[in-house]
């Protein structure tokens, strides 16, 4: 009970951030500028002609925009910006003097920049559905002529959920650990463009947790076949945020 | 019965000297406790360590008679506490605030206004924390510290940056919430003649060691033993011998004597002899007979 209170209490420290903008921007961004290529050009999802379903290849199109940066870089942003917020508003002394378990605290921040993820997906779903509809809608005057693969896309979407989870992860540790909000954003960027890099030239880049989002879409089918990067994201996962959770409550100074 | 009490409270930071050396606080059940000390004393080390910012190294403490460790949650639900800076979500409003530790707390939601009425807050809307004045900041820390109506507040410097009318506002809502609630109130200040106005008992640390604890009766009686009394004559060696034989034992002091104080008789009749003796009396004042006095000789 006392856990669903404190994450009621951390969601609504997320109403009007900065972080909670940038989930609803940065999942509304991509399908919209494909709504408005659309529109422009005269064209709907019939574009892609001959795909088994027009529906899919308008999900990894759109989706190959936003993995490979966008979509890690977003999430840099995000965790660190919620995260820092205690620091920023000086407020982790009165957070701490509140009657609650510090593990409490720690699960209540972390599910709600998972959250905050998920509301991404909702919201870019959203605008990827109607990227498709509203052209249709308005050329051909009906709805997409091929079924929609529910079950499908919110397969893809869960994947790719998981590839996001080893970043959560590494920048909720490094933002609960630095003072700095230019800490963790500098250190998430760099970990992000190395790892691009590394990507293109090196075959053990799914070392990197930051590799797994592009490598959906970048990873050669060599490599994707010899490594699981959904086993290697949770793994990572779990690891970051058990080292998160041991740092954070031996912090011998809680504000 | 003692709302706080330590024991035997020593701590250092990392590497450095000793922060804190053997504090031993006693904050009675209903009073407003001055916590007082210049700038760097330990006043908000200690206070961060009551309230388990900080980990405890050696020593004990107590709330409500109950050790902290292994009751923390317990205690937390019963103190409300403002430290040092104002800490509020600059992005949120004021009630948006609030709202965030009514979810905590689970109390009334109707607790949300009553709080901000009682700060003053009332009518300050969707506009967001950040755009607060400080002195705004402030009073929606204490309402923040208040939402739970707790038994115990700790405030650490609560009038810092206020302007004097908002150090009054302050007050006098302190003084009501121990008077009408009957809320026991630990307030720290590096100036005695702010809240001496105020507290009931006071607590004096200097360097990290607690020098002087008590009612502000005592302090009051501490002060009237080291008042002195100054005499400016145009003849001192006269003026000394005159006072002897009174009885009074004369020291140099600026341009004149002093003597401890004394009984009014004693010191008019010393004045007496002066006159019929003929030494001009330029001046008998009472010196260092201030509160802020004794607290600057406390922390000298």
């Amino acid at each position: 009970m006392q856990l669903i209170n404190s994450i009621q209490s951390e969601w609504l420290k997320t109403r009007k951030s900065a972080g909670s903008w940038l989930s609803l921007v940065g999942g509304l961004f991509i399908p919209i500028i494909f709504l408005i290529g659309f529109i422009y050009n005269h064209k709907t999802l019939s574009t892609y002609g001959e795909a088994t379903n027009l529906w899919t290849a308008h999900f990894f199109q759109v989706w190959q925009s936003m993995v490979v940066f966008l979509l890690p870089m977003g999430l840099i942003l995000a965790t660190s910006l919620i995260t820092q917020m205690e620091f920023r508003n000086n407020t982790w002394k009165q957070l701490h003097t509140t009657p609650q378990k510090y593990s409490t605290i720690f699960t209540a921040k972390f599910i709600v920049i998972i959250g905050l993820t998920l509301q991404f997906f909702i919201y870019f779903n959203i605008a990827f559905i109607l990227s498709g509809i509203v052209p249709s809608l308005i050329f051909d005057k009906q709805l997409p002529n091929s079924t929609f693969p529910f079950k499908d896309l919110l397969m893809n979407n869960g994947k790719i959920l998981i590839t996001c989870l080893p970043v959560l992860a590494f920048q909720f540790l490094i933002s609960l650990r630095f003072k700095n909000f230019l800490v963790p954003i500098g250190v998430g960027l760099m970990f992000l463009v190395t790892t691009l890099i590394l990507i293109g030239s090196w075959e053990h880049a799914y070392l990197s947790p930051f590799s797994y989002s592009p490598l959906t879409i970048m990873g050669s089918p060599e490599m994707m076949s010899r490594v699981n990067i959904y086993f290697w994201s949770l793994g990572y996962f779990v690891v970051f945020t058990l080292i998160s959770y041991v740092m954070y409550i031996n912090r011998s100074e809680k504000g | 019965m003692y709302c706080i009490t330590t024991k035997n409270l020593s701590y250092r930071f990392n590497g450095q000297d000793t922060v804190l050396s053997d504090i031993e606080l006693a904050v009675p059940k209903g009073a407003i406790y001055g916590f007082l000390g210049p700038n760097g004393a330990g006043k908000t080390t200690t206070l961060r360590l009551l309230l388990g910012l900080l980990k405890k190294q050696t020593g004990s403490i107590q709330f409500f008679e109950q050790d902290f460790e292994g009751n923390r949650l317990s205690i937390l639900r019963k103190t409300g506490s403002l430290i040092e800076a104002p800490s509020i979500y600059a992005h949120l409003s004021a009630s948006e605030n609030l709202a965030l530790l009514q979810k905590i707390y689970r109390c009334d939601k109707n607790r949300i206004d009553e709080v901000l009425k009682l700060v003053g807050l009332e009518h300050t809307g969707k506009k967001s924390a950040g755009k607060f004045s400080l002195g705004m900041k402030q009073r929606l820390s204490i309402a923040i510290a208040l939402m739970h109506e707790p038994e115990l507040l700790i405030l650490d410097e609560p009038t810092n940056g206020l302007d004097p009318n908002g150090i009054i506002e302050i007050r006098e809502l302190l003084k009501k919430l121990n008077q009408e609630q009957g809320l026991t109130i630990l307030i720290s200040s590096h100036l005695l003649a702010e809240i001496e106005k105020m507290v009931t008992h006071v607590g004096i640390i200097n360097k990290g060691k607690l020098i002087f604890q008590g009612t502000m009766q005592s302090l009051h009686e501490a002060q009237q033993q080291q008042s002195v009394i100054y005499f400016e004559t145009n003849n001192l060696p006269a003026t000394k011998n005159i006072l002897q034989a009174a009885g009074l034992h004369a020291v140099e002091y600026e341009k004149g004597l002093s003597i401890q104080l004394a009984e009014p008789a004693k010191v008019a009749l010393a004045n007496t002899q002066l006159v019929e003796q003929g030494i001009a009396v330029y001046q008998i004042s009472v010196i260092k007979n201030d509160l802020e006095s004794i607290f600057m000789d406390l922390i000298k």
